[in-house]
């Protein structure tokens, strides 16, 4: 089988590169840490029938936060431009190999994942301007206001497109509704697409959104790419660059309770040295995030921030620690509150089904307002303003101005997407 | 005739004490089955998707466990485990069942062998002589469905061998729903199959990864259309069904097809 995988660890913006969908795996994690989970999952489920606790959130560290100057300059959000540029050269480089057959690329990524606001950063007036090894410009194709179109009235709206020079979907999930008219525009692209008379293009598309479409169009082999999952590797290159914001100083990040280091990673042979030394303890915490968040960058970013602290929560068990000497305790930039310790937002007690339809729509069309929301799930608008005020209060979903569209936030993808499982929803692949 | 079995014998060393003993443990079991029958219900009805079916599907196994348990430890409590007085016992029992429960003994075998050919589970959802529902729990000689209409019909396991027993999930959490239209003839099938594709992938309670299947039948009376689909949940299927022949309905009627109706005489 030929090689698809096309890494790029030289960028440090999108550690791994890109890779083909089928290759990706999801990050290995500990024995220790599934059953943790699975217990802690479990033991939620059960609790939410006895606690009627209002704000599931609350920090259970009493360390102070990272100040917004500090969250910014230590885990801000990443450069989009930066890694548009990485995407398309990552894409250039596979045609060039012959790993890419198709004249139209689909990017399938997980949400959060900032594939979206990467390909948002091709358009001709972008901060990357003209974006190396293109073609030419690309022309970003917005999504129509309304999506409810018969097959004739899709046909004439790609008619009306120019796709003759390379274009950019930013977001497939934002070209259809869950309705019997909103399937036509979508359906009308995959069918150009297969007939190989949609023109060069890339399409960016959710992972719910592409599996739904994957068991609709049952025949359609699209062979999308996706950028790698971020393992415990990835994550300490790509945060130690989003802090050093691609200078070369490192950032030194360590964890609260016993000191041990976050960041820097271990080089491969400080692992021999440590053995050896004793002298550096390395903290096993980037491998636990890259799990609990599925190797997906912007959920395990958002943990990442809400984990960071600005002192450690006890200097004196530090220092008894006798491992570590006053300066290497004071050289630290910042320190890390534990996953267990960290109170991730649950799910709130209520009727499954409803918000179970609430959460998988959101998941499937990216984003929705009240209106589409109440059209792809069929709950009444009264029903859909409780549930979503419920969700919003437990942090799980969040209510994006202007347009008031809803979506799930990315620091609770990971309990929408188990609850969701164990609801028996359909999932995505990653 | 009991002089003949050996009983006598085999009863006669049993003294208060032992028999104390011997209740406190058929007590303390029962405690236990009946704390196993109350509590993980509720507790499998909190969690979602499979794990709620393999903790229903554990109450009859765990009784049954508690059950062969009590025997081993009672039985020795009361009479010396010996070879003559194991056959006197079960002797004594076979003739009492085999003339008294017969149709009970019946039932209490049929229980057992449900436990491990497994017909059906608690959280299955079962058809047995035109009764269809939920298997809620499954008990020594009978088990309990919940029917769509909230009554409880109690089958007894003796069924197993003359009747037919349709299970609609058998232990999954897959169940096929099928929503019919009986349509007038004269219009394309191919859309209309199309469209009602459409319809069970647009319901929010479609498993999208299981089969949608539209099929079609020819009558006399015009054309039949089967749309089968999976609900996310089981228990949703009644609501998925309704759901699919709203919005199926609606759709067709706003394309123009008409459906069949068959006239009624009143008198």
């Amino acid at each position: 089988m030929k090689e698809t995988t096309n890494e790029n660890n030289a960028d440090p913006c999108l550690p791994g590169g890109l890779m083909s969908a089928e290759q990706w795996a999801l990050p290995e994690t500990s024995v220790r840490r599934s059953l943790k989970d699975a217990i802690s999952h479990a033991l939620t489920q059960l609790r939410a029938g006895v606690s009627q606790a209002e704000e599931p959130f609350e920090s259970m560290d009493d360390l102070p936060e990272l100040s917004i100057a500090q969250q910014h300059r230590l885990a801000p959000e990443p450069d989009y431009a930066r890694q548009a540029v990485v995407i398309a050269s990552s894409l250039d480089h596979a045609r060039s190999e012959g790993a890419l057959s198709r004249e139209v690329v689909c990017l399938v990524a997980p949400p959060f994942s900032g594939v979206q606001q990467s390909l948002a950063c091709f358009s001709e007036s972008g901060p990357s301007g003209f974006i190396p090894g293109g073609t030419g410009e690309w022309t970003i194709i917005a999504p129509p206001e309304t999506l409810a179109f018969s097959d004739q009235e899709a046909c004439e709206w790609w008619d009306n497109q120019d796709l003759s020079r390379p274009w950019v979907i930013t977001e497939l999930a934002e070209f259809w509704l869950r309705r019997l008219s909103g399937l036509a525009l979508v359906k009308e692209l995959f069918r150009r697409i297969a007939n190989g008379n949609a023109g060069a293009g890339i399409v960016g598309c959710s992972s719910w959104c592409w599996r739904y479409w994957g068991h609709y169009l049952e025949n359609a082999q699209m062979s999308p790419w996706t950028p790698a999952p971020m393992n415990s590797e990835r994550l300490g290159v790509w945060f130690t660059y989003l802090a050093s914001k691609g200078r070369k100083s490192s950032v030194v990040v360590r964890m609260t309770g016993d000191g041990h280091y976050v960041l820097p990673q271990p080089e491969p042979d400080d692992i021999e040295k440590k053995k050896r030394s004793k002298k550096r303890k390395y903290s096993n915490f980037l491998r636990d995030l890259a799990a609990t968040s599925r190797g997906n960058p912007g959920v395990a970013l958002a943990i990442w921030q809400r984990s960071l602290r600005a002192q450690p929560d006890d200097d004196a068990k530090l220092e008894g620690d006798g491992e570590m000497s006053e300066k290497q305790s004071r050289a630290a930039d910042c320190w890390v509150v534990p996953l267990e310790r960290l109170s991730l937002p649950t799910m709130p007690q209520s009727k499954e089904s409803v918000t179970g339809f609430v959460l998988h729509g959101l998941l499937l069309h990216n984003s929705l307002d009240i209106a589409s929301l109440e059209v792809v799930t069929g709950v009444s608008a009264y029903e859909l303003s409780l549930v979503l005020s419920r969700l919003k209060r437990a942090e799980l979903v969040i209510c994006e101005q202007p347009g008031e569209r809803w979506r799930v936030t990315p620091i609770g993808y990971p309990t929408v997407r188990r609850h969701l499982q164990s609801w028996g929803f359909p999932l995505d692949q990653f | 005739m009991i002089d003949d079995l050996g009983i006598k014998d085999a009863f006669a060393s049993i003294t208060g004490q032992a028999l104390l003993e011997a209740v406190l443990v058929i007590a303390l079991a029962s405690l236990l089955t009946v704390a196993i029958q109350k509590v993980l219900p509720r507790v499998a009805q909190k969690l979602g998707g499979k794990a709620r079916l393999y903790l229903l599907a554990s109450v009859p196994l765990l009784r049954l466990l508690i059950i062969l348990a009590t025997i081993v430890v009672v039985v020795p409590i009361l009479v010396e485990p010996s070879f003559e007085n194991m056959v006197a016992i079960f002797g004594a029992l076979a003739l009492a069942l085999g003339f008294a429960f017969k149709d009970y003994a019946n039932s209490l075998i049929a229980g057992i062998v449900t436990l491990y050919e497994m017909p059906y589970r608690p959280g299955d959802w079962i058809e047995v002589d035109g009764q269809y529902g939920e298997v809620r729990a499954i008990g020594t000689r009978a088990a309990e469905i919940v029917t769509p209409d909230d009554t409880v019909v109690i089958i007894p396991h003796n069924k197993l061998w003359n009747s037919l027993i349709a299970n609609g999930n058998d232990g999954t959490d897959n169940l096929m729903c099928v929503a019919d239209f009986h349509l007038e003839s004269n219009h394309d099938v191919g859309r209309v199959r199309e469209l009602l594709r459409d319809v069970a992938f647009t319901s929010p309670r479609t498993k999208t990864w299981q089969p949608v299947v539209v099929i079609v039948f020819n009558k006399p009376w015009g054309m039949h259309y089967r749309l089968k689909a999976y609900p996310f949940a089981p228990k949703e299927q009644f609501q998925f069904i309704s759901e699919l022949t709203a919005r199926g309905s609606a759709e067709l009627a706003r394309q123009g097809v008409k459906f069949v109706s068959v006239p009624v005489a009143v008198d």
